[in-house]
């Protein structure tokens, strides 16, 4: 119905406009002035003092001089800036558009209507407005229509005069549709049997195997991480790694195979920790809220440490609903949104949602309850294990002589002694490595006999001093029973200091334990030179342990003789022990997010997080219906819960739009709505608006799930047409909204990537998930740095959504590819052609490599024939035998040059890059 | 509404399409790489497009060296007597002040004398006393402020206008509003520092969302652009028999697709490439460079880092001479224990400025005297800053500063800009910038105001907001302008 009513008006508005050009032309001026003057030029605000929203204003002009002199564009100022593109500012109007405004001073820049509005969008803005499945049109061209998707696409094509592209030929087709699908290329036996397969339903049975191919979810689960800004890196000031992140991705891939219906995709990712079925890949969805860049930096200035938090929320809002919503709610965190219903307090009840969520890792349980409890038993044992262990530690000679024990560790170290009675413990330090302040995490007295007990936390705490003015490093970290950088002690002397531990009464003590940092991310501050000293009285030390008797170099520790068995014997136990845990799985660190419960979210003035204004309850975006409204006390996890079933609520008219369109957008290269993640007033209009409300409906009827949607696409006319230019088509529709061909596109990094090792023959597409390869090598500065590995083996030739990704740090050969990094969210690749790119795809190690196995792979392959192998290295890499002229040529440079030069030259040709 | 406002950017690549698009139904693809080479199309755009310049430029290019680890503008360039007076004493009112660090301690005289300077009498510290000596040259601004006092995010706000990663940095923008000068040299160069890159290192040049070919390509002179030479284990003739059998496959595929420009500029990338493989190893190659030259940039100075600091500033003046349009230049590394390799004083100041002054000194004065020397100052911006200032008391306990983005001091000169010319204050203590405060965003509205960019109208679509380098902020700083 709405189409016809909408043709309808068209159609006589057509009428009226041929009728009578000056009105055509007041009318057209008229909808600029509203969409892109009066945002700045009207009665509030008037810049420039030049108000164009009425008559007497807009004649009148602004601060410099008359604006328009009727009848005289030539003498107009408005014209001119219209016309030196300067106004609108970044926007400069289309020559039909500035005609239109020369046409309408020239015959008196008459205002039939004032004022005229600036237009921004309202409640009824169309993408608010409910889904409903439009009818089918009717075409002319019958035949041409595989899925519904081509009635609606040819009737535009047809209303506009053009005529689709012919079919693309089969190979084209299986390359096109398999990068689509899986961003690899298809092998030469796929390509044959494709084109050979003479069934009736040849096209549905080659997608249906590309559906169900795990290397589908591999491919579209990193279309979802690039609208997530997934890294595994905080970003800001340390990019310090996040080695525990990766479940997230392994989630989105799993997520995608199993098509999960779109809400259970929104319910688990805002809220999976809170829903009652799912294993821990699930329980790790929530990686999604915390995904994004995180300050990690401990600031002591109070407002500082304030807007690192409001920051984080910040990234929550804008990821949630620019990902799902389409809308730009972040725009609203200052002030009301400029274009689109969303008002300040909306954000702050989003922000709301969020409030309880912290950036960190969390312990998440495997789900087999016996396995569980058997886990427990495991760790127990584990502990018993590590106590043992120290206990076959040689006893420190604080008066020996040479190395006895092994050398220092800044992450831990025993030091063993006879029992002995003990009312002070002092650990004195004389020398670090470095010769800064020394740094000690947890000093540690553990009591002698059957049930050992760490005494210090028992203890009262005494230095020689303490370095001042760091919160994360005092006295009292010493003994807490907590580890890490983060809650130890520094003395305030360079290369020197002491710490003590005294009790009320003396207890019999036979080892105390003490570390730089347990979780091993500094080395620096470490003592090097120290004693361990006890006394009963006051005073009376005597030294129990020291460096003296360490090995000073890193090396396999010596225990003592005697002890050998029994400690290789733990050893091998332990390992047995740890790698049954991980096979229980009981359970597992993951990125992603703690929960609290939150205080009172406040509206924030101008978002400065020191100046709060009222209390606001956890909401969705009241424009969006139906509205979503929570008390103010409502418990942290109920609020995310509720924001999802609102997000996925197949009544919500956005998400589901937003969803459909991103399908669309990245099987053709754009989206029906060119910006997949602005839904409003800034964001593109629909080419097809009836396409995209249809394909929403349908897929709504189709359980909220993608693979029935990518059949409609795929296997449609639209998506079947060749990419051949029509001269007649371009200059009507040069952007080819009206698909009347496919667009040909680059390949994204990943395919690149992945197609040079899977026609190189090295792919290893069995490590499926878990820890990403590594292109960095290791380093553990306060601030990371990021030096590339020199030498990539076969443990990098994974699919690269498989890579580990920290955030800013492009892969040093592909990043060039337009790859994100992890900064922003990408709801867009660019495809730009540079230099760079040539010189990575040329002279990289990883390309020289690949083709030198390329080339190793055509000799085992296609024998010692330069030809045959010519005839091979074709179908590999491009899905065609060579013509003729090529295999010669081919032939040729093979016997000269190797097998390997052809090899490069195909790897960095337009035929291997773009998708047909 | 299929006609929704594209983006500078977005219509002239549009145009350049229907360009390419005429080109190639008549060429053969070997005269159109050529041709698109010479049209600049692919390190950046000519400048040419619609509306740009938005006014006439004072300044061709620029060369932004950029201090990292924050520099203390009361060591350097910030003179403030009442430091001396008062050495010793709590800073009134700020008893109760918790910095970045934690705690401080009081009011800290400089370790370093304090000289007037050229005809100007500007006084600066004897810690850069040969940049100093340039006083004369220099437009300083002691009001800037940053929003930040964390390393990072302040290097990246300085960088490029927001303190979180992923978006585009200056050098990023003017590459894409103004393209290249040059044939076969990047539009915008990076230079990090001998001691390694600044803190999140590329993303102090990365191109956000601005499209690649706008990122800053980064290389000193000691490390080359990666993948820049063809690997030893590939003999010049395989090498070029890949490259000629690559380049007839793509002609004859671009026979096969008449009028697809984007293959077309992917066949001319190769030949950009190839020019490049040329041009940068010449522009990095300094043996032809006089003894004088030598001499005057520290090039055999016995401090390596103080002679590969000098090596980064002939190489950036050779960019300049070759057109290169946007160069960062590094002093400094990313924060590896305080004060080491960046100038991050934060417990030894003396010691640790000590260090740092003499590499940074002698060969930025060498640069900034050469440029003038050459006629290169006219139509060349130089920028001096760094990410935020630092305390004027002493953290509790040390004999450093801690992090101060309420009042710091960054500086310009050259092309368009006031010579021996100082803007706004911190107050008697140089804590707060008090008057006519600057922000960074004011100073990046500056200095694309000199090269003809008017910060409101460049623009670019992304994620629902034509974003600006400016966010929705800056002022231009007219009083610096000459």
């Amino acid at each position: 119905m709405l189409i016809n009513t909408g043709s309808l008006i068209l159609a006589l508005a057509g009428l009226t406009l041929a009728d009578d050009p000056a009105r055509e032309a007041a009318n057209r001026v008229r909808d600029v002035l509203a969409d892109k003057c009066l945002a700045c030029h009207s009665a509030d605000p008037k810049k420039g003092g030049l108000d164009l929203s009425r008559r007497e204003p807009a004649w009148q002009g602004g601060e410099n001089g008359p604006a328009i002199v009727p009848g005289k564009p030539g003498e107009s100022l408005l014209i001119e800036k219209l016309e030196s593109g300067e106004m609108p500012p970044g926007r400069a109007l289309k020559p039909e558009e500035i005609a239109a405004f020369r046409d309408w001073v020239k015959s008196g820049a008459a205002y039939e209507i004032e004022p005229v509005i600036a237009r921004r969008a309202g409640p009824d803005w169309w993408s608010l407005r409910p889904i409903r499945k439009p009818e089918i049109p009717s075409v002319k061209d019958r035949a041409w229509v595989k899925t519904p998707v081509d009635s609606f696409v040819l009737a535009q094509l047809e209303s506009a005069g053009l005529e689709p592209a012919p079919e693309a030929d089969r190979p084209a087709f299986i390359r096109r549709v398999t990068f689509d699908l899986t961003g690899l290329p298809p092998t030469p036996e796929e390509v044959d049997g494709f084109v050979d397969d003479r069934a009736a339903n040849a096209y549905e049975t080659l997608v249906n195997r590309l559906l169900e191919s795990p290397r589908y979810g591999e491919r579209w689960g990193r279309h979802w991480l690039d609208v997530v800004r997934f890294a595994e890196s905080h970003g800001y000031e340390t990019n310090n790694l996040r080695p525990d992140a990766w479940p997230y991705r392994d989630y989105v891939i799993r997520a995608f195979n199993r098509d999960l219906p779109f809400r259970q995709f929104v319910e688990e990712q805002l809220a999976g920790d809170a829903l009652p079925d799912g294993d821990w890949l699930t329980r790790s969805a929530t990686g999604f809220l915390v995904a994004g860049s995180h300050d990690v930096v401990g600031n002591q200035e109070p407002s500082a440490a304030l807007q690192q938090r409001v920051d984080d929320l910040d990234d929550m809002v804008a990821t949630t609903s620019t990902a799902f919503l389409g809308l730009t709610v972040q725009c609203s965190r200052c002030h009301d949104h400029k274009f689109d219903p969303i008002s300040q307090r909306d954000y702050y009840g989003l922000q709301a949602v969020f409030a309880g969520v912290n950036h960190a890792s969390r312990d998440v349980a495997r789900d087999d309850p016996d396995a569980r409890r058997e886990a427990e038993v495991v760790r127990a044992e584990l502990a018993r294990i590590d106590q043992r262990l120290d206990l076959l530690e040689p006893l420190a000679r604080p008066h020996g002589s040479g190395p006895a024990r092994s050398p220092i560790d800044p992450v831990r170290n025993v030091e063993r002694f006879e029992p002995v009675e003990a009312r002070f413990v002092r650990f004195t330090i004389r020398k670090t490595s470095d010769g800064s302040e020394p740094c000690v995490d947890e000093l540690e007295v553990w009591s002698s006999g059957p049930e050992p007990r760490n005494l210090a936390r028992e203890g009262r705490l005494s230095a020689s001093s303490s370095l001042a003015g760091y919160d994360i490093h005092r006295l009292e970290h010493l003994n807490d029973g907590r580890t890490g950088n983060a809650r130890s002690w520094i003395s305030g002397e360079a290369g020197q200091g002491w710490a003590q531990v005294e009790w009320k009464s003396s207890a019999r003590i036979d080892r105390v334990v003490w570390g730089r940092d347990r979780d091993g991310a500094y080395r620096d501050r470490t003592a090097s030179d120290y004693r361990v000293e006890v006394a009963t009285e006051p005073g009376q030390w005597r030294v129990v342990a020291s460096s003296v008797d360490r090995a000073p170099r890193v090396g396999p520790a010596e225990r003592l003789e005697a002890n050998r068995p029994e400690w290789d014997g733990l050893i091998r136990k332990r390992n047995d022990l740890r790698k049954r845990l991980e096979t229980l799985g009981s359970s597992i660190k993951v990125y992603a997010g703690t929960f609290t419960e939150p205080g009172p979210t406040h509206v924030l003035r101008r978002g400065d997080p020191t100046q709060k204004l009222d209390v606001v309850a956890p909401s969705g975006v009241k424009s969006v219906r139906p509205a979503l409204s929570l008390s103010l006390g409502a418990p942290e996890a109920e609020r995310r819960l509720a924001l999802a079933r609102w997000i996925g609520d197949p009544a919500n008219p956005l998400s589901t739009r937003v969803l459909v369109n991103r399908a669309w957008h990245y099987h053709f290269g754009r989206g029906l709505v060119a910006t997949p993640s602005d839904f409003g007033f800034n964001g593109d209009r629909p080419s097809h608006p009836e396409l995209l409300d249809w394909l929403a409906a349908e897929f709504q009827t189709n359980g909220g799930r993608l693979k029935p949607l990518h059949r409609l696409i795929v296997l449609s006319s639209a998506y079947r047409q060749s990419s051949r230019l029509d001269e007649h088509a371009r200059s009507i529709d040069g952007d080819n909204r009206k698909l009347w061909r496919f667009s040909p596109r680059r390949l994204e990094a990943e395919e690149i990537r992945d197609a040079i090792l899977s026609v190189a023959g090295t792919l290893d597409l069995s490590t499926i998930g878990g820890p990403g390869y590594d292109l960095w090598q290791p380093n553990t500065n306060y601030v990371v740095v990021f030096t590339p590995k020199i030498d990539l083996g076969p443990d990098t030739f994974r699919r690269m959504v498989y890579q580990f990704k920290p955030r800013s740090q492009p892969d040093p050969t592909f990043g060039a590819f337009d790859c994100p990094d992890g900064g922003l969210v990408a709801p867009r690749r660019n495809s730009s052609t540079t230099a760079l790119q040539a010189l990575n795809l040329l002279n990289s190690r990883f390309l020289l490599d690949q083709s030198n196995r390329f080339g190793e792979r055509l000799k085992r392959e296609a024998g010692e024939d330069p030809a045959k192998q010519a005839d091979r290295a074709f179908r590999l890499a491009l899905g065609r035998p060579p013509t003729a002229d090529e295999r010669q040529g081919a032939s040729a440079l093979i016997h000269e040059h190797g097998a390997n030069s052809l090899a490069r030259a195909l790897f960095n040709s337009n035929e291997f890059l773009y998708v047909p | 509404m299929s006609d929704r406002p594209l983006s500078l950017g977005g219509h002239r690549l549009l145009d350049r399409r229907r360009f390419l698009a005429r080109l190639s139904s008549g060429m053969g693809g070997i005269a159109l790489g050529a041709l698109l080479a010479e049209q600049n199309l692919l390190a950046g755009e000519p400048t040419s497009a619609v509306g740009l310049p938005h006014h006439p430029a004072k300044a061709k290019r620029v060369v932004h060296l950029f201090c990292t680890g924050a520099v203390s503008h009361l060591d350097t360039w910030d003179y403030k007597p009442e430091l001396l007076k008062r050495h010793g004493e709590p800073l009134p009112g700020g008893e109760k002040l918790r910095t970045f660090q934690g705690e401080n301690g009081n009011l800290a005289r400089s370790p370093w004398a304090f000289q007037p300077r050229g005809e100007s009498g500007k006084m600066t510290s004897d810690l850069l006393p040969r940049l100093g000596q340039l006083a004369d040259e220099i437009c300083f601004v002691h009001s800037m402020t940053s929003k930040t006092n964390t390393h990072g995010p302040g290097e990246i706000f300085l960088s490029t206008g927001f303190t979180s990663e992923g978006y585009p940095s200056l050098g990023s923008w003017v590459s894409y509003a103004l393209g290249t000068e040059n044939h076969d040299l990047p539009a915008y160069v990076a230079i990090p520092d001998p001691r390694g890159v600044p803190q999140q290192g590329p993303a102090n040049w990365a191109a956000g969302f601005l499209p690649a070919m706008h990122q800053g390509t980064a290389f000193n002179a000691d490390k080359p652009i990666p993948h820049l030479n063809r690997p030893g284990s590939l003999s010049e003739a395989d090498d070029r028999a890949s490259r000629d059998f690559l380049k007839k496959l793509n002609d004859d595929h671009l026979q096969r697709h008449p009028g697809d420009a984007e293959l077309a500029a992917r066949i001319a990338s190769y030949e950009l490439a190839a020019r490049m493989q040329l041009g940068a190893p010449e522009v990095s190659d300094l043996s032809g460079e006089s003894p004088a030259t030598r001499k005057l940039y520290g090039l055999d100075d016995s401090n390596a880092t103080l002679a590969g600091f000098g090596r980064n500033c002939l190489l950036a003046r050779r960019l300049l001479e070759r057109g290169v349009r946007f160069i960062t230049l590094f002093n400094g590394a990313f924060a590896m224990g305080e004060g080491n390799l960046n100038w991050d004083g934060h417990r030894q100041i003396a010691s640790d400025y000590n260090r740092h002054g003499p590499i940074l000194d002698q060969p930025a004065a060498a640069l900034l005297s050469d440029l003038k020397a050459r006629g290169l100052l006219d139509d060349t911006l130089f920028v001096w800053t760094t990410e935020f200032g630092r305390m004027p008391t002493f953290q509790k306990g040390t004999n450093g500063r801690d992090h101060n983005p309420s009042g710091f001091t960054a500086w310009l000169a050259g092309a368009g800009v006031k010579k021996a010319f100082s803007f706004g204050s911190t107050d008697e203590f140089g804590h707060k910038a008090v008057d006519r405060v600057v922000d960074v965003h004011d100073f990046h509205a500056t200095i694309l105001h000199l090269l003809g960019i008017d910060h409101e109208r460049l623009t670019y679509y992304h994620n629902g907001a034509h974003r600006r380098l400016t966010d929705v902020h800056g002022k231009v700083i007219r009083d610096l302008l000459t």
